[in-house]
């Protein structure tokens, strides 16, 4: 009956999908090619091809573009007058179909559904971009994104709109006498989360998947620089770049209260772990070997941060939780017209010290506030990330990722299972993606994610029978950027 | 080699050519000079490449490129006149931000940096490339490049240098000119009857020169 129930559910995915294609291919067609294109584009004059490989993968070009400060091309303002609009938005809709969307819920053990949407159209989620060059020496991206699928603390699906990624920066560029490239690249930046400021795209904040479903079920663990304080915390920090070889940055990242709270706005700083609440300025580091020859571009590199975060956010007066991550990664890109490849692959090696919360969880059984009660001073966790993409014509791409993360087993942080082991946070899988542009600025995306380990285990991950797998899911995804 | 009607618009075409060039050569102002160096070194090395000789060929070499053709290429992206795919993606925006001055200045300063050293991948493909820009195929109405673009493909007054430039963009600007992507009116009378080998085989003659 299940079966019947699923193969239903995924005629109706389809049905939806061939309704979204047509309705954005009709849509398209009334559109026609000269409409606008987003705001770094009408700044340079030139498509997004120049700086994307497909949104946001950043091309040789668009790296420089980044490192520069966003200040290739004309203000939008000048004596003249207004020469762009210096916005742009985004939106996008997708289907989502969850391989087994049927759960039991272990307090009623009734059956529930996992996704209440799944195989239905849905309109998630629009950001609106503030993008422009001030003069030749400032520029950046203010990125605010309205989440209709939002879920808030009482459980309840609502709209909600709040400050996304951000990235302001101040530049330079030194070339010495008859020098045939700039010697040295310098800035400075301010943002609001760890790596949304780098312009590789082996690391997390722009990292693959670059569109991941807003309503599938995804691992519980993930390490904190992989988007555990995006748009939590105010990033500053300064790098060069030498000759274009050597990349070396220096940040620190404070809670983004006070004068910096504008950089959380939206999130939700009324419930306690509703943001993270760090301790001081914390050191984030980057190196990077970047070498780009004919049409080959390759960058091998390290990054990582330490941070000390207080277990409450409504509670700053306790001792920290002391968190070190390290990572390293690299990247590939072959770009040519009409054949592009480009890799990415990234290691992330997370140490936890819970210095704050194993001490009060030991000896009451909860963590401080809404922290969390770890069973064991210290955890491990660990990340690999790896996608291989090929594109013809820029039009036409297929990405195969693959994606793995374990650590230590902790009931405190993850649970027991049925036979009273602590609960590893082991996930692993794969990704397939294809996708179509149609034109520059539209993206249709046909996405599988596979699990192989969900929440630990590959079988009965929940106490309740469900398998890894059945979290598997197809996402439809239509992106529009104007 | 008999002479046809296409060769002597040609002709005419070249010494018009070089009397324009001739009246409207102008020198660079040292501040534009400064300037468009600092230009070519920060923005346009990004694709073209350290004094012009970029190493993908998806980005034409520039160095000691003539300057009148680099004038006239840079303002027909202004102007949006020269529209294949590559020139609207990248070089609408890249020369719509450039004035008269500058555009001179930085063609100057292409024109001045030490050529591209040509190299040989083929050669077959050289051997044939270099009989038809030696000759042109007479029988066909194909007159020899050599006689507008030089004999070792080093530009003559408005007409570019070929020499040492990519075959993957040589061939890519043929295929547009003969199919009336790219606006060249003179240049497509002439190479409209190329085959797709023949292109490739000039490409790859010309990029070893």
């Amino acid at each position: 009956m299940l079966d019947r129930k699923a193969s239903r559910s995924r005629y109706s995915a389809f049905f939806a999908c061939l309704a979204a294609a047509v309705t954005t291919y009709l849509i398209l067609q009334s559109i026609g090619p000269a409409n606008a294109v987003p705001s770094f584009a009408r700044q340079t004059g030139q498509e997004c091809v120049a700086c994307h490989v497909s949104f946001p993968e950043l091309t040789p070009y668009g790296r420089y573009f980044k490192l520069t400060g966003y200040t290739i091309g004309k203000r939008s303002f000048s004596s003249e007058g207004m020469s762009y609009v210096p916005l742009a938005v985004m939106a996008q809709a997708s289907v989502t179909s969850t391989r087994n969307n049927h759960a039991t819920d272990p307090d009623t053990g009734d059956t529930v559904s996992i996704n209440q949407r799944n195989n239905s159209m849905v309109f998630c989620c629009a950001s609106i971009f503030l993008a422009s060059k001030v003069n030749d020496y400032i520029g950046g991206f203010i990125q605010w994104s309205y989440d209709n699928l939002a879920t808030s603390a009482d459980g309840t699906l609502g709209g909600h709109g709040g400050i996304d990624n951000t990235d302001i920066r101040i530049v330079g560029k030194y070339a010495a006498e008859r020098a045939a490239v700039p010697d040295w690249i310098y800035g400075a930046t301010l943002h609001n989360n760890p790596t949304v400021q780098d312009v590789w795209n082996s690391t997390p904040a722009f990292g693959f998947p670059y569109t991941a479903s807003p309503l599938a079920s995804t691992p519980a663990a993930a390490t904190l620089i992989d988007g555990g304080l995006a748009q939590q915390v105010a990033g500053i920090g300064g790098y060069v770049f030498w000759k274009k070889t050597l990349y070396g940055e220096l940040s620190f990242y404070r809670t983004a209260d006070g004068a910096f709270s504008i950089l959380r706005q939206g999130q939700d700083i009324h419930t306690d772990g509703g943001v993270a609440a760090i301790k001081g300025y914390n050191p984030y580091w980057r190196f990077a070997y970047n070498h780009e020859w004919g049409p080959h571009s390759v960058m091998v590199g390290t990054y990582g941060m330490t941070i000390d975060r207080y277990p409450s956010n409504f509670d700053t007066s306790t001792p920290t939780d002391h968190f070190r991550d390290v990572a390293v990664d690299a990247q590939y890109q072959y770009i040519t017209d009409p054949h592009v490849f480009t890799t990415q692959a990234t290691y992330i090696d997370e140490r936890q010290s819970y210095k704050a919360s194993y001490p009060v969880a030991l000896a009451s059984g909860a963590g401080i506030g809404a922290g969390p009660a770890p069973a064991n001073p210290n955890d491990k966790l660990h990340t690999f990330k790896a996608k291989a993409t090929y594109y013809f014509d820029r039009k036409y791409g297929a990405t195969l990722g693959y994606f793995t993360t374990g650590g230590s087993a902790d009931a405190g942080l993850y649970g027991m299972d049925a036979s009273g082991n602590a609960i590893k946070p082991d996930n692993n899988g794969y990704i397939v993606e294809l996708d179509y542009l149609p034109v520059q600025y539209v993206r249709l995306m046909l996405q599988y994610v596979g699990y192989g380990k969900f929440d630990g285990a590959s079988t009965n991950y929940d106490g309740n029978g469900r398998s890894a797998r059945d979290n598997n899911t197809i996402f439809f995804n239509i992106w529009a950027a104007f | 080699m008999p002479t046809t009607h296409g060769f002597r618009v040609a002709i005419l075409g070249m010494v018009l050519g070089i009397v324009v060039n001739v009246a409207g050569a102008q020198t660079v102002s040292p501040e534009i000079h400064k300037a468009a160096e600092a230009k070519a070194v920060s923005l346009c090395s990004t694709c073209h490449g350290p004094r012009g000789i970029s190493t993908s060929a998806e980005f034409p070499i520039l160095a000691a490129q003539n300057k009148a053709y680099l004038e006239v290429q840079i303002d027909a992206f202004r102007k949006k006149t020269r529209a294949e795919k590559d020139a609207h993606d990248f070089m609408w925006g890249i020369a719509g931000n450039l004035d008269e001055a500058i555009i001179g200045g930085i063609a100057d300063y292409y024109a001045t940096q030490p050529a591209a050293v040509g190299h040989a991948d083929n050669p077959a493909l050289v051997a044939q490339g270099r009989e038809l820009y030696d000759k042109g195929i007479g029988d066909r109405g194909i007159p020899a490049c050599a006689t507008c673009h030089g004999a070792n493909a080093e530009g003559l007054a408005d007409f570019p240098r070929l020499a040492g430039q990519h075959a993957k963009y040589v061939a890519k600007q043929l295929n547009y000119i003969q199919s009336l992507v790219r606006a060249a009116p003179v240049m497509h009378g002439i190479v409209k009857d190329l085959t797709p080998g023949e292109i490739v085989a000039l490409a790859t003659y010309v990029q070893s020169r």
